[in-house]
């Protein structure tokens, strides 16, 4: 609270520029929309749940700091947006694991079961383990987003805190 | 296309492989479990009653008393009482009635591991003492534990938690001696330690109670992990841990004798035996009644009960036979001389307990069906004297106004003369006077002797004849000799199991054909076959007979000619104290908490030191494994040829490494940051133009945010520190160290991507594997569908980590608060 309105780059007072702001805010969808197409075409191209989880981060963690923490916070309503993912993709993953085990089979029996005919939607798949790796994709993100908000609220709320806690964000 | 990583040796690929062995070992599992499909279950609906209502009532005995505890106090002792006596009753109702029974439910089909039970003989012995015992113990307590939390200025909430232990520990007994299955003889064998763990610190204010329930939790707990080691060697060897498919199928052999000598010394350390016999003088620092339970009915006698119930494996060997054989006699002697130099009533009744569990694994030890007869049936017979004898000393203690020491008490005869009767049957039991059960435990332990032959009737007599001696000094201590003070009147309830006990003693003395019969079928399950035994009084000059007369005449001389050795017992127990077994416990305590501490130090002294402990290591085992590989693969190390393709590659690499030299040079913070993550920026460069363009995505991902981590962190760090870190420049010797360290790991590092990059391709790889299964998953990028579909449990755990990581975040800066 004593900085309000800057983020993490700025020293002695000095604020972001409107340039770095009004980038910041010109990316943001892009960069979750880059986010998500890594997510959709997961089964088909280079990268998976993981990759896009952290893209989607990254977005925020732009606007984290071109903002800084209130204000971030407030325009994106991120609020409850890491328990959503954190409590979604667990569920998500636990609920492809685990249901074909209700249902006889080992865990993790992914269906339609090899050969057989699977709907496409573009690239994208219907298929369990697309649904497994949107699990993941909300854990990571949720995680990213989670990590980036709980260390900026702390620093925020004192300056000289730790932020070292972060450095798991990446894979 | 696919998209093949063509970094190989990640964890993913090596775990894959882990899992082909898996899957061998499971097959190997399904014809083991096929194999023992011998052993059908029986299902007549009483003799499945006939097992469930026992173990039932007893496991809920210990949680209903909590409960009605919780809701109120004044409750627990009636509902604990109530629950024991019921379980007391279903186990007789069980066994007498029914006939016993067994139940055998697979939980765990993959791996064999059932839920059987029986009610044989020897569990009914043993459920008997545990739950009949049990009963009078509880009765007891709840007249002797107000008034013992009374001395301590203690509430009365802590009363619930004493009873609930107490049927927990005799819940798991019940369990313990029901069990046909190994593993689930270990758990309940450990829930016996756990209670007792409790009960031994119940008086948690005293550092001698704490100290005293940890060493009997240490040394039983230990051990316990033989238990463990000696059934896992025998599942790995016959695929079961059932113990009557075991007795069948196991050959006589090393390997044998080495799973049964480990569960034999598990429960040779609970019985306290010579040399793992100093835990047990020590958990006298319970409560009286714990005592007389641990030492009657449970945890001591769970250890005979063990040894009695893998006896047809530990029979197959001579030498474990003779090895019980020793041991009983050294615990015998050693427990008896003790006992007869200690003051204290509970210790002399401690060492006597060594000595009569010495008696009974010597019995084990001589073998025969006389042996293992004897020894169920010593076990009934010193449980009915012993619980007597434990509380008759809290009872003198309680009416003495609390005073614990032989020698400070006597007298008591004409003030209590109920209690000396009762406890004069008691000992007179154990010392195995004739119109007593003791007697026939004695004749049937010198029969025991006699069959095996000389020199074992006189080890035996020796053993007798201490045993007879101690009790005379317990007995008369007390109760003979001049009056010390006043002794106050004892409640009903604090006599009456006492005396019920007492009874007993006489009745088994004089009608013992039921007791016999129960260890007749005790003694089958430990020997594997009948055991037929008919304990009677004989008016004539047989051996038996003459060897306990020899008993009563040498022990009255013993006892007269007291002041002749008691000077050798005391100087035999200092002897003890100096260079016993519980200096080594103590030893190896501090010295294993001081090494620990060390450890720790190491690691958390300073953030140098600690990384220091994960690089030294992990150089030292990179670099054996370099001088280890280089040799023994052929193709490591070589030097490959250079193609015109290959020059994007090269320009990348030569660019990494410029830039990480170039890391060394500036000051300016900033410029730092910004030089390492070109550096970092340039690999992933690398990993796309080597083919790896999955890698190259995490890459450029995980550079980014460290990147922008590194910049927040400056922005964090006061300018100052910044300034004076930047202006200030290294020492001639810092600077110095900072080149060999940075030489030194270069070259580590580089020797190792070398090493397994110029690895030749195996013929067979997983990576091939994968590519050829990826269709079947409906996938063109090999990567993800490792990682959501072949690896998904891998996945499943990882990003279970990354979400416990969030939470420990959310602790530790937010109180764990996710918004």
């Amino acid at each position: 609270m004593t900085e309000p309105k800057t983020g993490s780059g700025a020293k002695g007072g000095a604020t972001m520029t409107v340039m770095t702001q009004t980038i910041a805010r010109i990316l943001f969808l892009p960069a979750l929309m880059t986010g998500i197409a890594v997510l959709i075409k997961g089964y088909a191209d280079v990268g998976d749940g993981f990759n896009a989880g952290v893209i989607a981060g990254l977005a925020f963690l732009l606007q984290y700091v071109a903002f800084g923490y209130e204000e971030a916070r407030e325009k994106l309503r991120t609020k409850y947006l890491p328990a959503i993912g954190f409590c979604g993709g667990l569920l998500l993953a636990l609920l492809t694991a685990f249901v074909p085990l209700l249902l006889g089979k080992p865990i993790f029996t992914h269906s339609p079961a090899p050969g057989a005919e699977v709907i496409h939607i573009g690239t994208f798949e219907l298929i369990t383990a697309v649904a497994f790796d949107v699990g993941v994709f909300l854990m990571v993100f949720g995680f990213a987003l989670g990590a980036i908000d709980i260390v900026a609220r702390a620093t925020s709320r004192n300056h000289a805190g730790g932020s070292a806690e972060e450095r798991e964000a990446g894979t | 296309m696919y998209n093949v990583p063509t970094v190989r040796n990640t964890p993913t690929i090596r775990r894959l492989e882990g899992e082909h062995g898996s899957k061998q070992n499971r097959k190997h599992l399904e014809l083991r479990f096929s194999r023992s499909q011998t052993h059908p279950p029986e299902d007549s609906p009483l003799t499945t009653l006939a097992v469930i209502l026992p173990l039932a009532l007893a496991l809920v005995a210990a949680p209903l008393t909590a409960l009605a505890g919780t809701i109120r106090t004044a409750w627990t002792a009636p509902v604990g009482v109530a629950t024991a006596a019921l379980a007391f009753a279903a186990v007789l109702w069980g066994w007498a009635f029914a006939g016993g029974g067994s139940v055998d439910f697979p939980w765990a089909p993959t791996w064999n591991l059932r839920l059987a039970f029986e009610l044989d003989g020897l569990a009914a012995l043993y459920a008997m003492l545990a739950t009949g015992i049990g009963l009078a113990v509880v009765a007891y307590a709840s007249k002797y534990l107000p008034l013992h939390l009374e001395h301590q200025n203690r509430p009365d909430t802590d009363i619930p938690r004493f009873h609930a232990f107490i049927l927990m520990f005799m819940g798991s007994m019940v369990g313990l001696v029901m069990a046909q299955d190994l593993l689930l003889i270990f758990i309940f064998w450990d829930l016996t330690a756990i209670a007792s763990y409790f009960l031994i610190a119940y008086d948690v204010h005293e550092e001698e109670s704490r100290y005293s329930a940890l060493m009997a939790m240490l040394v039983t707990g230990i051990t316990a992990v033989l238990l463990l080691i000696g059934a896992m060697m025998l599942y790995v060897e016959y695929g079961t841990f059932l113990l009557p498919d075991l007795i069948e199928t196991a050959e006589p052999g090393i390997y044998l004798t080495a799973a049964a000598a480990f569960m034999a010394i598990a429960g040779l350390a609970k019985s306290a035996q010579v040399p793992f016999h100093f835990w047990l003088p020590r958990a006298m620092a319970a409560p009286t009644p714990v005592s007389a339970y641990l030492h009657s009915a449970a945890m001591v006698a769970a250890g005979v009960f063990l040894i009695g119930r893998v006896y047809p494996l530990v029979q197959t060997s001579q030498f474990l036979l003779d090895a019980l054989l020793v041991i009983g006699f050294a615990s015998m002697v050693v427990g008896g001389i003790l006992a007869l130099s200690r003051d204290v009533l509970k210790q002399l009744l401690a060492y006597s307990t060594i000595s009569q569990y010495g008696y009974v694994v010597f019995m084990f030890g001589l073998g025969g069906p006389y042996g293992a007869a004897a020894a169920s049936f010593y076990v009934i017979a010193h449980a009915l004297a012993k619980s007597a004898l434990f509380l008759t000393a809290g009872a003198a203690t309680e009416s003495s106004g609390g005073e614990t020491r032989l020698s400070h008490l006597g007298g008591m005869l004409r003030q209590q003369p109920l209690l000396a009767a009762s406890s004069g049957a008691a000992a007179a039991g154990l010392a195995a006077l004739p119109l007593t059960i003791g007697f026939f435990k004695d004749e049937l332990f010198f029969e025991a002797a006699l069959e095996r032959g000389m020199p074992f009737p006189l080890l035996a007599l020796f053993g007798a004849i201490l045993t007879l001696t101690y009790m005379w000094r317990f007995w008369t201590g007390i109760f003979l000799g001049e009056e010390r003070g006043e002794s106050r009147p004892l409640p009903a309830a604090m006599l009456a199991p006492i005396t019920i006990l007492g009874v007993l003693t006489i009745v088994g003395g004089i009608f013992v054909a039921p007791f016999a019969s129960l260890t007749e079928a005790a003694g089958m399950v430990s020997f594997n076959a009948e055991t037929p035994i008919s304990p009677a009084y004989h008016l004539d000059l047989r051996p038996v007979n003459l060897l306990a007369l020899a008993t009563f005449g040498l022990g009255a001389l013993v006892i007269i000619s007291r002041p002749l050795w008691a000077g050798a017992a005391g100087v035999f127990s200092r002897i003890g104290e100096v260079l016993g077994p519980q200096r080594w416990y103590d030893f190896s305590l501090t010295g294993l908490n001081k090494f620990s501490d060390r450890i720790h130090w190491l690691e958390v002294d300073t953030l140098r030191s600690r990384i220091v402990a994960i690089l030294i290591p992990l150089g030292i085992l990179v670099g054996a494994g370099l001088l280890v590989a280089a040799p023994a693969e052929a193709g490591i190390y070589s030097v490959g040829t250079v193609e015109s393709a290959d020059i994007p590659l090269i320009v990348a690499l030569v660019l990494t490494a410029v830039a990480a030299v170039a890391a060394t040079v500036p000051r300016n913070h900033l410029t730092l940051v910004l030089v390492l993550s070109a550096s970092g920026f340039s690999l992933t460069a690398v990993y796309a133009f080597f083919g790896g363009p999955d890698v190259a995505l995490v890459a450029v991902l995980v550079e980014t945010i460290l990147t922008i981590l590194l910049l927040a962190v400056l922005a964090l760090m006061p300018s100052a520190v910044l300034k004076r870190s930047e202006t200030h420049g290294s020492t001639p010797g810092t600077k110095r160290r900072a080149y060999i360290v940075g030489g030194a790991s270069a070259v580590v590092a580089f020797l190792g991507v070398w090493g397994a990059l110029s690895r030749p391709t195996p013929e067979e790889s997983v990576a091939a594997q994968h590519i050829e299964l990826a269709p079947d998953a409906h996938a063109n990028d090999i990567v993800t569908v490792i990682l959501a579909d072949f690896r998904g449990l891998d996945t499943l755990g990882e990003i279970t980590v990354v979400g416990i990581a969030l939470l420990g975040i959310a602790a530790l800066l937010s109180r764990g608060r996710l918004w």
